[in-house]
């Protein structure tokens, strides 16, 4: 990353914001992943050494939203919506389309959120930004997510667990569980054989 | 009732980011749509085949209509790279929001039959000839007024998704869904009720 915070290898001409913490050891793919970016947290967006972000990814985060990736966590096109906190473990693996997401951004009562539409053409970007309750997400260490799944609000995942590809997850997860489906449900725990290589 | 984008004047008439939209769609005051493949794939033939209201944001929302597609969409909607594909009719209402990802369609595209689909692949192929294809299932979508699809939905042919309901992330609804109900699941199920 140069000087005025552009990566030198990106096609987009956008910087990181100054207040994501990205050192030499970990990897941005481009910058247009903090297109929606507007936090205002010191270190809005933290990468942990190693982690890495490519083409697809989002950082959707709201003004008090933070975002915590672990050492050599792999986001290949995720889109992350955050108002509160989404940490990401050390080694986790995230795939193409995933929605990690801790608020719907808008109220889920009628009334109220036909105000928050209205509001919505005055403010520039036009984006949904209501104050609605947040509840954060976490992604254990070394947790692999599959293609097009969702992880909704509030919502933890065990370390070494797996989430099948487009799985949607509204309960948490335990550690070392394999889980699948819309809704997810528990296929199995890892066994012992599989738990004994876990480094 | 008075839709209330009438009552609302002096706004900026309803634009494309990318230059002027083709000349049979309608965009209500305020409404704004971004993103250079919005009617990339547009072929609708129809007068006003597609008619948004006002006060509208279409943020990378693809409009791809059928040479007969019509879609009309309400006022004070806000969609985020929604891809809406419609062979025969779409209507949304007033105040639905739409998230990122998210499908929906009123027709199958290819016939279920296979011999009918053989047919369809060699119509829709450099060497069809510009023979007719075999007719195909297409159903019109209906959302209602105060509906909430998240990420990652899909929303199939002859869908009716009654007023207020909330379409949790990645749900894929192939069945009607009563008013404010909240569903969730492939294939979407009840799982409870919108305040």
């Amino acid at each position: 990353m140069t000087a005025d915070r552009k990566l030198e290898w990106d096609w987009y001409s956008g910087t990181v914001p100054e207040n994501v913490v990205l050192d030499d050891t970990a990897y941005c793919e481009t910058a247009f992943s903090f297109h929606f970016y507007r936090s205002r947290l010191p270190g809005g967006v933290e990468y942990g050494r190693g982690a890495s972000t490519y083409l697809g990814t989002m950082f959707d985060v709201g003004p008090r939203g933070r975002v915590i990736l672990g050492e050599c966590a792999l986001i290949h096109g995720a889109r992350i919506i955050c108002d509160a906190e989404i940490l990401i473990g050390d080694y986790a693996l995230i795939s193409w389309n995933v929605v990690l997401m801790d608020t719907y951004r808008v109220p889920l009562d009628a009334p109220e959120r036909r105000r928050e539409l209205e509001r919505i053409p005055a403010r520039e970007p036009r984006l949904a930004c209501a104050d609605v309750p947040a509840k954060p997400v976490r992604i254990g260490r070394n947790v692999w997510i599959g293609f097009d799944a969702c992880v909704l609000p509030g919502v933890t995942i065990g370390e070494g667990s797996v989430v099948g590809a487009k799985s949607v997850v509204r309960e948490s997860v335990p550690p070392f569980t394999i889980v699948a489906g819309n809704p997810a449900r528990v296929i199995r725990p890892l066994n012992a054989e599989e738990r004994s290589r876990h480094a | 009732m008075k839709a209330k984008h009438e009552t609302i004047t002096a706004l900026a008439p309803g634009r494309w980011t990318h230059g002027a939209p083709p000349a049979n769609v309608r965009l209500g005051n305020d409404t704004v749509i971004t993103g250079d493949l919005a009617f990339k794939r547009f072929h609708s033939r129809e007068p006003d085949a597609l008619v948004i209201g006002a006060q509208c944001t279409m943020d990378g929302v693809h409009f791809d209509l059928g040479e007969k597609g019509r879609m009309t969409i309400g006022d004070f909607c806000y969609f985020t790279n929604a891809v809406l594909l419609c062979e025969l009719e779409v209507r949304i209402g007033n105040y639905v929001v739409i998230g990122w990802n998210t499908t929906v369609a009123d027709t199958d595209f290819h016939p279920l039959a296979p011999a009918e689909r053989v047919a369809d692949a060699l119509a829709c192929s450099p060497l069809g000839g510009g023979r007719p294809r075999p007719a195909i299932p297409k159903l019109p979508v209906l959302i209602e007024d105060d509906v909430w699809i998240g990420p990652n939905a899909t929303v199939l042919k002859g869908v009716r998704i009654g007023g207020g309901a909330w379409i949790e992330a990645g749900s894929l609804v192939t069945r009607d869904v009563p008013p404010r109900a909240r569903v969730l699941g492939n294939p979407a199920q009840i799982i409870g009720t919108m305040p």
